[in-house]
């Protein structure tokens, strides 16, 4: 875009756009600046996903709080008796992995489910996949306040390490803004995309530790140590860990090849959206 | 001296059809891609200051143009120049959601519009009265009536004051008091932005207000001119 400064607006081309590989940083610059719309779309999203509900915001927590029940039962039956915490692990495991699953279905369809409001206006696209994310991250951060009556029924400490529990929350949507931002355009052009990733956030769930924990992978040999480089089981076992009060306690590889794979997820993604996102509201 | 304040040279825009597996399949041997051509070679300049309307029959490629000159869809070819701010005016209420109030409805949508939080909050009071809502702004939007939406939407769309101004087909909504309003409404807009672009079925508005009407028909610029000869020309179109 060539500015010359002068009273009369210029002659600019539409539809230029930066060079893709400048991506990953101008993602951020857009939603800076687009940060009221942010805002509203998420609220909208999150008003209208409690709408006329008797318990409303509650369900953030029941929800979770009935599947891990459900897991939790399953769990007993199959291996017998876990230790007393394995209720709560399975609890945030769930809140953890719903994060991620839900973020990456919303914004994999961030774009093909905002076709009317895509045809009308013109705004930067990437707003469409981060407030679909975003979204999420504001529901499973109230349903991660159930870790107060955890903390006082199990006595737990009270520490600095709980930070460490909206950080894990954040890496999930981090990892699921990238991956779906990456699938949005796809989306466009086949739906079968969607299929694709509703299978995975299903098959993820097993392979991913909700049901299971990092301490139980490694006493398993080397399917289970194989199991951790899951890049999910970074960001569970940080809510975990700093729900116990200790920074995260993995083997410092698994959570090396977790980060970055969490930022080349995020640096493909927004590159390809950036690139593909223009072409593929034409299939809308 | 006149500026040019919009620029199209050459645009061709193609759909691309959905295809099943099949029609993957074949496409590949056959090495083409089916597809649909919405507007081909459309060159047309605008001057600062004038107001276009643009005719043709439904599919002719009207709010196809209107959009590749937003920036919703990128040309396949030929070149967009524009002076300004663009807004696009089209559907009302965009992105309205039932159950917030009309206050925050008007903030979305708002929003939605591209303005920034402190124009929004100052605008707001203005918006509020123009919409006549009274109370009801404070109510949840799925209590409103058709028509109330309706008046939302444009209270807030004619708050915005651009270089250019885009309007496809929002005329006409509301009870015929609040549509006589609405219109008088939209006129102020058209006198305050520097250039406009209309697309409408209605020929006497565009007769009235237009310095120069386009005929679009499969894509194609048919003629340009005074607007009275377009629409004779849009009677002449073969059946």
């Amino acid at each position: 875009m060539e500015e010359t400064g002068g009273a009369a607006p210029i002659l600019r081309r539409i539809g230029t756009k930066s060079n893709p590989m400048f991506a990953p940083l101008h993602t951020l610059t857009e939603v800076r600046k687009n940060r009221f719309l942010v805002r509203n779309l998420v609220r909208r999203e999150v008003r209208g996903r409690y709408r006329n509900a008797a318990l409303g915001y509650a369900w953030t927590v029941i929800e979770p709080a009935l599947l891990a029940s459900v897991y939790w039962f399953l769990f007993i039956m199959l291996s017998g008796n876990p230790d007393k915490m394995y209720a709560v692990w399975v609890l945030l495991g769930v809140i953890v992995w719903g994060c991620f699953s839900k973020s990456l279905n919303a914004a994999t369809n961030s774009l093909s489910g905002n076709v009317r409001t895509m045809h009308l206006v013109y705004f930067p696209r990437s707003i469409f996949p981060v407030s679909g994310v975003g979204a999420n991250m504001v529901v499973t951060l109230m349903s991660s306040l159930i870790i107060l009556p955890i903390i006082y029924l199990y006595d737990l400490p009270i520490t600095i390490h709980l930070f460490w529990v909206p950080m894990g929350i954040l890496l999930a949507g981090f990892m699921a803004l990238g991956f779906g931002m990456m699938m949005a355009p796809l989306n466009c052009v086949q739906r079968d995309v969607q299929h694709l990733i509703r299978f995975i956030t299903r098959a993820g769930f097993f392979v991913s530790p909700v049901m299971w924990t990092a301490e139980m992978a490694l006493e398993r040999g080397a399917w289970g140590e194989a199991a951790l480089w899951n890049p999910m089981v970074l960001p569970i076992t940080m809510v975990r860990h700093g729900l116990e009060g200790k920074v995260v306690d993995l083997p410092s590889a698994v959570i090396l090849s977790s980060v970055v794979t969490a930022i080349v997820i995020y640096v493909v993604g927004t590159i390809v959206f950036s690139k593909y996102e223009r072409g593929a509201v034409k299939y809308l | 001296m006149t500026q040019p304040s919009i620029q199209l040279e050459g645009i061709t825009l193609h759909f691309p059809k959905q295809r099943n597996i099949f029609g993957i399949v074949t496409d590949f041997f056959r090495k083409k891609e089916r597809k649909f051509t919405a507007l081909s070679g459309i060159d047309l300049e605008i001057q600062q200051g004038e107001v276009i309307g643009i005719i043709g029959r439904n599919g002719s490629g009207k709010s196809t143009l209107l959009r590749v000159i937003s920036g919703i869809y990128p040309p396949d070819e030929g070149t967009v120049l524009a002076a300004g701010d663009i807004s696009l005016l089209a559907g009302l209420g965009t992105g309205f959601s039932a159950h917030q109030t009309g206050r925050e409805n008007a903030l979305l949508y708002g929003s939605i519009l591209g303005h920034n939080e402190e124009e929004m909050l100052a605008k707001l009071d203005e918006i509020i009265e123009f919409s006549e809502l009274g109370s009801f702004i404070d109510e949840p939007l799925r209590t409103y009536s058709a028509g109330m939406k309706a008046r939302l939407g444009l209270a807030v769309a004619s708050a915005i004051k651009p270089n250019i101004l885009l309007i496809d087909e929002v005329l006409g909504v509301g009870d015929p008091n609040f549509r006589e309003k609405s219109k008088k409404k939209i006129l102020d807009m058209v006198k305050g932005a520097s250039t406009v672009v209309i697309v409408s079925h209605s020929f006497g508005l565009m007769t009235d207000i237009c310095d120069r009407v386009v005929l679009l028909d499969h894509g194609k610029i048919v003629t340009q001119g005074d607007p009275q000869d377009s629409i004779k020309a849009y009677y002449d179109l073969e059946r």
